[in-house]
């Protein structure tokens, strides 16, 4: 029997919020992205908070907020604690970019859904892989093999193929079919037949008309014309995506034309991003990693870009027009919201979007057509307290602390009370809480103040605190005190010890203002206030998704044709329109499952498996047939030495099988073929083709696209007796093996 | 006949599909120009392609003679060692190969530079010339990049590779066709060491590991010592005022040699007035590469990344050319060559030799015959480039930094993996010779092989993997029982197996079936009650009916082909093809074709049938005897009707009437069954009826 596959989405079906599902395969759970948005509202995660604690394993598309945001907080607040699998870009740029997330946050709220510890935690035991890596599962997923492939839409990003007993279910979101500069096409196109799909119909009614070649123009058009009225021009980006293409696009371009103006590629982490991107190269396009192994060019060597990792750099750069690429891509926070807000009311500047804005977003209400005149923001800043609030930020810190120790104390006394019993363990040391000590010294806030009573955590067998004392027994035989030869050891790990303290923060470099923004601990308040910002700079929409179009999307799945498909992210619309295309033409067993709506897409299938005996398989003689081959066996069930089943050729002949014809006839081959043997041949109407003078042959019964729906090919040749029609059936019987 | 069935009936054919062949062309107990080749069920795979660096031109090629290039399916490249990789681009341009190369990432924007470097260097002869730059940049399109632990199949062979922790981007191959796993390991360490991490252990066990015996029984110092070896000669030299010649090959180990340094130098601050060279635009080349390829080094590297970028040295420096040096006071210079030929290496040497305050560090294994191996004996004078002789005075320390695996770290990864068979390769004959030995008491139970070829010498086994289909769809929706009948399609691809329904095809498979209806329409202006009852006399099964939309009569002959009156002038058949069905019409045809032609004749129809009968028993028997005589050669008439078949003294006795064979040679039994039963279902008439 089939391999049983039920899929709930948790959160992204019928709208375009960010993209959670849950796929169980024999009860395996899967958990395929973990997205959140940028407005990080909680409600959107409670389908996931009901079922994080039984996922089993988590596997990540794309390096962005909308696949893998909510990985950090569902991990601390919401008991997802399954082992993670993305690609390393994925893994390193997908932190990158929660920390960007994290430090636009705090910036301008009191963000404390996650921290920065939090996203370290949750991304230090990803369990990275390469493309068409099969990652066999152990333990409660025996059986079950994973391999991540070359999505396209973004670096390292994968569509995932999950495969149990044969069987594959194949996850692929966003993915893009064109190669681009920085990235191939995916390679979705080459599964063939899985039992399930997922996919999304994110872009099911958008048609992409313009080529890339004059996309680019236009893009580069655009921005070249403001830039020389003197304009400055926004383009709001992700923080570690797409934005690598149009790097790349402005670089290169800037180089062709010699221009002088300054880019600016502004997000918390930018230097560090770059960085990483450099080492990536295996990752990336083959003309990328050609010109690298030929020449030794980094693309990402950026000549033409400055990184800027905060606002007071930009400010002082020199005035005049420029390009700054700056984050989030939503304006909901970080630079771009900053900028944009400063930018919006010179007609001279521009602000280019190259992405449909998240819904619900600032970006998403400037997309909108008429653009809005104005538009209400709110601008949050984060000041440090001053004067009377200083004062009573301090007092009332200290009046926690003063609770806080006055309640450890009771509990200690408590326990002290408690443990204190016979089965004391004299040799334990003081423990003292090292995470707290070392802040202590890292820090100089206010905060710590107490440390030393808060610090020191009496060994719970003490009956007074006091220090703690070895008895030093040495042991002793006739030749005087035992010797151990642990004693004498060279420590050979001297020399790494000094590289491994130079290693120090494991979790990527963060940028200096970074760092100081972390440890700056100083008390500090948020306050917003309201502007009206009057929009009079040009808005501007070009599509650098990197997403299939509805088109290719369409002809992507009929390709694939899987056995059942099942549809998620996307608007309602667009998705009732590609399962009504789906159905019409590739496959019957379309799903779009609603949030929380668990269907089976267990395959009826039914498949077992038997030995080939070397007896019958040197009887049968095999046709070739495209990449396979294929034969028509009789057999007969039997055992073999170790009782597995076993197909033996037939002890007395075979009972007569209707003959099967096996190929493809496709009648524009078939024309050009007949041509080729000099038959006169030209297509009549209704899709029939006249061969010679009499004989016509035309395909009947359903036609359109193969596979799925349509049945086995059926096709009518007729025509009056004459050598003409013998001869090309004869024909027409060449183009078919007979089994 | 005879002789090609002697020939199989000494190789049963079941074994002729599952013999594997190993043949080193190279890096058969010898080191240098690593090249192995491997066949199994048809597939072909050439596991690196070296050259012998101590030879020129043909002679230091691997024995290609012995293979035919344009079987090769694929050819796999570990590593960018000269002797692993540099008769490449003479493989792929100068021979009729043209299957598909595969190396990883790193690998192969080294093999480039490398490669030209070393035709660069090279001083031989334009005949002697393998290839020339050219051919390297050509060869770069042709390769395929793969990276560590990515399943490629080409043709049914699926491979990957795992690191191997040699040299930046070393790999071992894992090759798994049809079941059977080969893993050839390259050269490998399985230390990690300041850049690298050591060589995975496979997941999965191999079947035949083709190993590397460099090292052979030797055991290696700990990394730490060998480290601490060296930075303290080279402290306690230049502390003296003197200076170290570290002579090493540009790329590889070079480079853990810089990082061992650069660290120590930041560690002791009181050395940063003391400059460290190293001296290879090479190196100073694939620096690059270093620097970028991060994410094959191991987690040390990868967390310092993080911070800075390791490879981009603090206190060491790079030198064009000796020009550039200032010898003006105590110095660290790293030089290639590593043999102290000639060149950079050698100029230092002539000038700091007689120097007793002077250090010289051999880091690693040194061909027989160079300058580098002979001084690690230390010997009181040697011979400077101008001929002259000088007095060796400097001192000279062998640390070997190679990474190859020693024998500890052998014999563990063969006890972690047992493979069943083990190769050994890339070793000198008498560490191999011993490298054997000792295996051999480490694997006492007699389960294991060990084996060492020669160039050229076939290593044969055989592998009765099994085969396993799946049955799928309809056909599978009962699991049948012992004695029930499966028959359906079987589709391979690649060396997986799927039987399924006719009617399955097209949805398990990207082929599909195709139906053909056939209809034709004949003239004829008889009566049709003519046709029906001449058919009747034919045909056993021909039922009337009338068609419903015209309500003129048609004809069902064998439930197969339908016969129409179209018109007063017409009828039409139609029928679906198959060749039964095709013989049935072409036989109406003719009658109806017969019966607007002439009148029937009267004939006596029965006696011309039970003679016929008697004729065609007789001819039967002909034929059955002639083909006999055609496949056998010997067959006789022996005594109750019996035939009696004799092939190389085995003799089988064949009933006619049963088809039972009596023999004492299974094999020919078998053979004569088969024969007689095809030749029987070939003369007699074929059924009628199908399912």
């Amino acid at each position: 029997m089939g391999t049983s596959v039920q899929v709930s989405p948790l959160c992204g079906v019928y709208n375009e919020n960010p993209l959670a599902y849950l796929v169980s395969i024999d009860g395996f759970n899967f958990l395929l992205d973990c997205g959140w948005n940028d407005l990080f509202d909680t409600s959107l995660l409670e389908p996931l908070s009901r079922v994080a604690s039984t996922v089993d394993a988590v596997l990540l598309s794309h390096p962005d907020t909308l696949h893998l945001g909510a990985l950090p907080y569902a991990m601390k607040q919401l008991g997802l604690s399954a082992p993670v699998y993305a690609t390393e870009p994925v893994h390193r740029l997908g932190l990158l970019t929660m920390y960007d997330q994290y430090l636009s946050r705090k910036q301008v709220s009191d963000f404390d859904l996650f921290t920065l510890d939090d996203i370290d935690s949750a991304f230090q035991n990803v369990i990275r892989l390469t493309y068409s890596q099969n990652y066999h599962l152990s333990g409660k997923g025996e059986g079950i093999v994973i391999a991540p492939h070359v999505a396209g839409h973004m670096l390292g990003g994968s569509i995932w193929k999950i495969t149990k007993d044969g069987e594959e279910v194949v996850y692929a979101v966003d993915y893009n079919h064109r190669k681009e500069r920085h990235l191939n096409g995916t390679v979705l196109q080459s599964f063939v037949r899985p039992a399930v799909l997922i996919t999304d119909a994110y872009n099911a009614l958008y048609t992409n008309q313009t080529q890339s070649h004059h996309r680019d123009t236009e893009f580069l058009d655009t921005i070249s014309k403001h830039l020389e009225v003197g304009g400055n021009v926004l383009l709001p980006v992700d923080t570690a995506g797409r934005v690598l293409e149009l790097l790349l696009i402005l670089e290169q371009h800037w180089s062709q034309r010699a221009f002088s103006f300054p880019i600016y590629f502004l997000t918390y982490v930018s230097s560090s991003t770059i960085d990483y991107v450099k080492s990536f190269l295996e990752w990336m396009s083959d003309s990328i990693s050609k010109s690298f192994e030929t020449s030794r060019d980094n693309a990402f060597l950026l000549r033409h870009v400055t990184l800027l990792i905060n606002k007071t750099d930009l400010d002082n750069a020199p005035p005049g027009p420029k390009v700054v690429l700056a984050s989030m891509a939503s304006l909901e926070a970080g630079f771009a919201r900053d900028i944009f807000v400063e930018w919006a009311n010179d007609p001279r500047n521009l602000v280019l979007f190259t992405e449909t804005g998240q819904f619900g977003t600032l970006a998403r209400m400037l997309q909108s057509a008429p653009p809005p005149k104005f538009v209400k923001v709110t601008m949050s800043k984060r000041v440090p307290l001053s004067g009377e609030e200083l004062i009573a930020y301090e007092e009332e810190q200290n009046r926690l602390k003063r609770e806080e120790a006055l309640r450890a104390s009771l509990v200690k006394e408590e326990e002290t009370k408690v443990s204190h019993g016979p089965d004391d363990n004299s040799s334990e040391p003081m423990v003292i809480d090292t995470k707290t000590t070392h802040d202590v010294v890292g820090s100089h806030g206010p905060a710590y103040k107490d440390i030393l009573i808060d610090g020191f955590v009496p060994p719970s067998s003490s009956v007074a605190p006091m220090f703690p004392f070895y008895d030093n027994t040495a042991d002793w035989d006739e030749y005087g005190e035992v010797i151990n030869p642990d004693d004498y050891v060279i420590k050979d790990e001297d020399m790494d010890r000094g590289a491994m303290h130079a290693g120090g923060d494991v979790d990527g470099r963060l940028d200096e203002a970074t760092a100081s923004l972390m440890l700056d601990t100083r008390p500090s308040k948020v306050i917003s206030n309201e502007l009206i910002v009057t929009v009079s700079c040009s808005l501007v929409k070009m599509d650098y998704e990197g997403r299939s179009d509805g088109r290719s999307i369409k002809s992507t799945i009929a390709h694939v044709s899987p056995l059942k498909l099942v549809l998620v992210h996307a608007t309602a619309e667009a998705t009732e329109h590609l399962k009504q295309h789906c159905l019409n033409s590739i496959c019957p067993h379309v799903y779009g499952p609603k949030i929380e709506e668990t269907i089976d897409v267990t395959s009826d299938l039914c498949a077992y498996k038997v030995q080939l005996s070397e007896k019958l398989m040197s009887n049968v003689i095999f046709k070739k047939l495209g990449d396979s081959e294929v034969a028509w066996v009789d057999s007969e069930v039997g055992k073999t030495e170790s009782e597995k089943r076993c197909l033996q050729p037939m002890a007395s002949a075979a009972a007569p099988h209707k003959p099967v014809l096996v190929g493809d006839l496709k009648m524009q081959d078939f024309k050009q073929f007949l041509a080729s043997k000099g038959v006169q041949v030209e297509f009549a109407g209704g899709g029939a083709l006249r061969c010679g003078e009499y004989v016509t042959l035309r395909k009947v019964g359903p036609t359109g696209q193969k596979g799925g729906a349509s049945g086995p090919q059926q096709i009518l040749i007729e025509g009056p007796l004459c050598e003409d029609y013998y001869k090309i059936r004869d024909y027409l019987y060449s183009q078919f093996y007979l089994l | 006949m005879a002789t090609s069935l002697k020939r199989r009936e000494q190789q049963p054919m079941s074994r002729e599909g599952d013999q594997l062949i190993v043949t080193p062309l190279g890096a058969g107990n010898e080191v240098g120009r690593s090249c192995v080749y491997m066949s199994f069920r048809g597939k072909t795979i050439l596991f690196d392609c070296g050259i012998n660096p101590a030879y020129s031109g043909m002679a230091a090629l691997p024995y290609f003679d012995e293979i035919d290039p344009s079987t090769i399916d694929v050819l796999l490249i570990t590593h960018f060692h000269l002797d692993h990789a540099a008769s490449l681009p003479y493989f792929l341009e100068k021979t009729t190969f043209k299957g598909r190369v595969f190396m990883t990432h790193a690998t192969k924007a080294i093999y480039k530079l490398l490669l030209t470097d070393y035709v660069k260097v090279s001083k031989v002869s334009v005949e002697d010339m393998l290839f020339d730059e050219h051919d390297i940049n050509k060869s770069m399109d042709k390769i395929e990049v793969i990276d560590f632990h990515q399943t490629v199949e080409v043709n049914g062979i699926k491979f990957w590779c795992y690191t191997a922790g040699h040299v930046l981007g070393a790999a071992m191959f894992m090759v798994d066709i049809a079941g059977v796993r080969i893993l050839y390991t390259g050269d490998y360490s399985r230390e990690e060491d300041r850049h690298l991490r050591a060589a995975e252990l496979p997941q999965f066990s191999p079947d035949i590991c083709i190993i590397e015996s460099t090292s052979g029984v030797q055991l290696h110092q700990s990394r730490h010592i060998r480290e601490k070896r060296f930075t303290d000669v080279i402290h306690s030299t230049v502390a003296q005022g003197g200076r170290v010649l570290i002579p090493a090959f540009a790329l590889g180990r070079a480079q853990e040699l810089l990082l061992i340094l650069d660290e120590y130098w930041a560690n002791h601050p009181d050395l940063h007035n003391i400059p460290i060279y190293y001296a290879s635009p090479l190196a100073k080349k694939c620096m690059a590469v270093y620097q970028t390829y991060i994410l094959s080094m191991n987690d040390r590297i990868r967390n310092q990344f993080a911070n800075s970028n390791p490879f981009v040295f603090k206190h060491i420096s790079a030198l064009n050319s000796i020009d550039d040096f200032r010898d003006v006071g105590p110095s660290v210079v790293m030089a290639s060559p590593g043999g102290l030929q000639s060149g950079f290496s050698r100029q230092l040497f002539d000038i700091w030799c007689s120097d007793k305050r002077n250090a010289c560090i051999i880091p690693g294994y040194m061909v027989e015959g160079t300058l580098a191996k002979t001084i690690i004996n230390e010997p009181k004078e040697v011979t400077l480039m101008n001929g002259l002789t000088a007095p060796l005075n400097m001192q000279v320390h062998y640390i070997s930094f190679s990474a190859h695996a020693d024998y500890a770290q052998t014999s563990t990864f063969l006890k972690e993996l047992m493979p069943p068979n083990i190769i050994l390769v890339h070793g000198e004959a008498n560490e191999m010779m011993r490298l054997k030995q000792k295996l051999f008491t480490e694997f006492p139970d007699g389960n294991t092989r060990i084996m060492n070829p020669k160039n050229c010498e076939s290593v044969e086994m055989y592998f009765n993997s099994e085969k396993m289909a799946k049955t799928i769809g309809r056909l599978a929706e009962k699991t049948p029982d012992v004695g029930d009948s499966v028959s359906g399609i079987l589709v391979k691809k690649g060396f997986t197996y799927q039987i399924m329904a006719p009617d399955d095809l097209h949805v398990f498979s990207q082929l599909s079936t195709a139906t053909v209806t056939q209809r034709i329409t004949i003239p004829f202006s008889g009566a049709f009650g003519v046709i029906t009852h001449r058919l009747g006399k034919i045909f056993e099964s021909v039922e009337s009916s009338t068609d419903e939309e015209t309500g003129l009569p048609a004809l069902k002959v064998h439930e197969r082909v339908t016969v129409k009156q179209e018109s007063e002038k017409h009828i039409s058949l139609q029928w679906s093809s198959d060749p039964i069905s095709d013989m049935v019409s072409d036989s109406i045809v003719a009658l109806v074709l017969n019966i607007s032609r002439e009148v029937p004749k009267i004939v006596a129809e029965e006696e011309v049938a039970v003679k016929s009968e008697e004729e065609n028993g007789k001819k039967v028997e002909k034929v059955i005897y002639a083909l006999l005589v055609s496949l056998f050669g010997d067959v006789k008439l022996g005594e109750n009707g019996k035939l009696v078949i004799s092939v190389d003294g085995n003799v089988a006795h064949l009933d006619k009437e049963s088809g039972d064979v009596e023999g004492e040679h299974e094999g020919l039994k078998e053979r004569v069954r088969v024969a007689f039963h095809r030749i029987q279902s070939a003369v007699k008439p074929i059924p009628l009826s199908a399912e």
